[in-house]
């Protein structure tokens, strides 16, 4: 029987608080993950999503707006870019490459994998990290398998080989996971430990749930804007992660986050964040090289043996 | 329902002579009994009209019937030293095999996977730095997931208590007895002594032949309620959905989308959760907060938390109890303490 197979990702017990540090003795690490992308369904970018008002402003102003306060503040984030992004829109990923931003990998077309074959897979992992490759000069080190506001569940999808596949086509994070608020390994296999280190993600931290959530697209629901209570959560987990010296990420949309009051509320936030000295601000790569080099899978893994009794 | 009113609207066909005009007029019809008057509705109705809403009537006045005789409610809690309220922090163990029973995908699976790993345990400090006893209605099968966080619990002298094998009653009877006494060993093995109470939609008999003094299931008033069902009675500690962490932080009704979610921020569920205090506080009554490993461990979460408790803490007579105690305490009552229907 396999190692608690289907019910668990990782090991049983995260990290402590006391045991995780981070670079140049900083407190705590904050990501700022960008989803470009405006898919809305689970099939990902449809031809509709690109040719409206919302990939308009997605590509040109929301996007400008977004890149002046990161500039503003100094920070460098994590662009998760579907294959067809990098494709279609080369300009502006290289433009955001070259601006000091990481460039990773968003699905071929931000699809959910969950129902693809094996081969079917592998093949669309190899064509996004070529195109990424080809607009930017280098391949994604990072791979989202983030949500879209249309998905069933909210908490990102990939398939049951997804992770595997990563591993094997040199993949060196997946970009989002739930359980844990600090980066972990997700575990495909135990002995000896085939593992990816997975970056924290919270849907509570994602803009597309609280800004006109369920979008008209979706034909339901009531669209209302609620910037405050997203920007309230910001603020108490930012609050509390510093607290406990581990990590906030969150997750934005520059159609969404990036115009009128939702990017005052944006940079105001995000100022408070800067204007501590031992925060780290880091792309998602950073973190999980750090990670990686200072809590070793072969080491910091504490995987229990198989426990099933049947 | 007045029945003698609803005679006589049958008899004559919809135009009450004694009856409030409100009553009908406002529409207070009770479901499928009676029709507004309407200007051509003249004369009594067809007899055969009269005996099927009767029917109609009797059916639901006997089901009303064998619910009023079910329930025996709690009046008199007469709490240990004087105390005013009962307050009951309870907490379902069931991150990652709710995820599994409803056979969510990976992303889920590790969504509630938080829970063991790291929400739980803060939920443990956070306990100890407060000084409270909670209850963890855990599914069996957690054990083997999870077992150093279920020992730490039990070392640390949390109650235990049932939440099914694998978050899911069975259909089968032989199935349901058999996931119900492999929890109870798993978890009289994790605490030294065995579970008094549940958390499920078991039949009674079948909790109570488990030796269970109470489930902890539903909301028929704010206080504990004893259910009476062929012959047999079980104390319900009175749970809310409208307070549980996951009618917050999570999202949608079980089998619900994503666009049904419900998200909300840390001081907005202090302040409702604050209200209910007070009002059970003022009422002299009970606050059972059920809540989730995988979601009240996140931080900002378990700050909250523990600024409630703290608020609960500068208030005289409040009585932090676990289940097992509010149980022990409400069956130790005289009868009279609770008010029941003969009928």
């Amino acid at each position: 029987m396999p190692w608690k197979s289907g019910y668990t990702i990782s090991d049983e017990i995260a990290l402590a608080d006391e045991e995780i540090v981070w670079p140049s003795e900083k407190r705590c690490a904050v990501n700022v993950t960008v989803a470009l992308s405006t898919a809305i369904m689970p099939e990902g970018l449809l031809a509709r999503d690109l040719s409206g008002d919302d990939a308009e402003l997605a590509f040109g102003a929301g996007l400008d707006a977004l890149l002046d306060v990161f500039e503003r503040l100094g920070i460098r984030a994590t662009f998760a870019v579907p294959a067809v992004i990098a494709a279609v829109e080369a300009d502006r990923v290289r433009q955001l490459a070259e601006a000091g931003h990481e460039i990773a990998a968003l699905g071929f077309r931000h699809e959910d994998p969950t129902e693809l074959p094996l081969d079917v897979e592998r093949v669309r992992l190899r064509a996004t990290a070529y195109a990424i490759r080809e607009t930017t000069g280098q391949s994604p080190a990072g791979w989202y398998g983030l949500p879209r506001q249309g998905d069933r569940y909210a908490a990102g999808s990939v398939s049951p080989n997804t992770v595997d596949l990563l591993i094997d086509e040199g993949f060196e994070y997946l970009g989002n996971g739930m359980a844990d608020d600090a980066p972990h390994y997700w575990v495909t296999d135990p002995e000896p430990p085939k593992a990816l280190v997975t970056m924290p993600y919270s849907y509570h931290f994602d803009d597309q749930f609280f800004l006109q959530f369920p979008p008209l697209a979706l034909r339901g629901g009531s669209g209302i804007e609620h910037p405050e209570v997203l920007v309230s959560n910001w603020r108490s987990a930012f609050a509390a992660q510093y607290e406990r010296g581990r990590m906030f990420s969150m997750t934005l949309h520059p159609h969404l986050i990036g115009t009128l009051h939702r990017i005052r509320m944006l940079e105001e936030f995000l100022a408070s964040v800067t204007e501590k000295d031992d925060v780290w601000i880091a792309t998602a790569k950073q973190c999980a090289d750090h990670w990686r080099a200072q809590y070793p899978p072969e080491t910091h893994l504490r995987l229990a043996p198989s426990i099933w009794t049947e | 329902m007045d029945r003698r009113l609803l005679l006589q609207l049958l008899a004559t066909g919809g135009a009450l002579t004694t009856a409030p005009a409100s009553v009908w007029a406002a529409g207070q019809t009770s479901r499928g009994i009676t029709r507004h008057p309407t200007p051509g509705d003249q004369g009594s109705l067809p007899l055969s009209s009269r005996e099927s809403l009767l029917a109609e009537l009797e059916e639901l006045q006997a089901a009303t019937q064998a619910r009023r005789r079910r329930y025996c409610h709690l009046t008199q809690p007469n709490w240990p030293d004087g105390a005013r309220i009962a307050v009951n922090f309870t907490f379902d163990v069931d991150h990652v095999l709710s995820r599994t029973a409803n056979d969510e995908p990976p992303m889920q699976v590790a969504k509630g996977e938080f829970g063991g790993r790291v929400g739980a345990w803060r939920t443990l400090e956070l306990l100890e730095r407060q000084g409270i006893v909670g209850t963890f209605f855990t599914p069996g099968r957690t054990a083997d997931l999870y077992p150093t966080i279920l020992r730490e619990i039990a070392e640390r002298g949390h109650e235990f208590a049932d939440h099914m094998w694998e978050h899911y009653v069975p259909a089968d009877p032989v199935v349901q007895r058999d996931h119900m006494l492999r929890t109870r060993d798993v978890l009289t093995e994790l605490a030294g002594r065995p579970p008094v109470g549940t958390r499920s939609s078991y039949p009674d008999a079948l909790v109570l032949e488990m030796g269970y003094i109470y489930n902890s299931h539903g909301f028929a008033s704010p206080l504990p309620f004893k259910v009476r069902r062929d012959g047999k009675e079980l104390l319900n500690l009175s749970v809310h959905l409208a307070i549980d962490d996951a009618m917050y932080f999570n999202y949608g009704w079980i089998g619900s989308g994503a666009s049904a979610q419900r998200l909300s921020d840390q001081e907005l569920v202090l302040d409702i959760w604050w209200q209910a205090f007070q009002q059970q506080y003022e009422a002299g009554g009970y606050l059972n907060i059920a809540l989730h490993p995988f979601i009240i461990g996140h931080a900002a979460r378990i700050d909250m938390l523990d600024e409630l408790i703290t608020r609960m803490k500068s208030l005289p007579g409040v009585w932090f109890a676990n289940s097992e105690d509010v149980a022990r305490h409400c069956l130790a009552l005289p009868s009279e303490a609770f008010a029941c229907n003969e009928e």
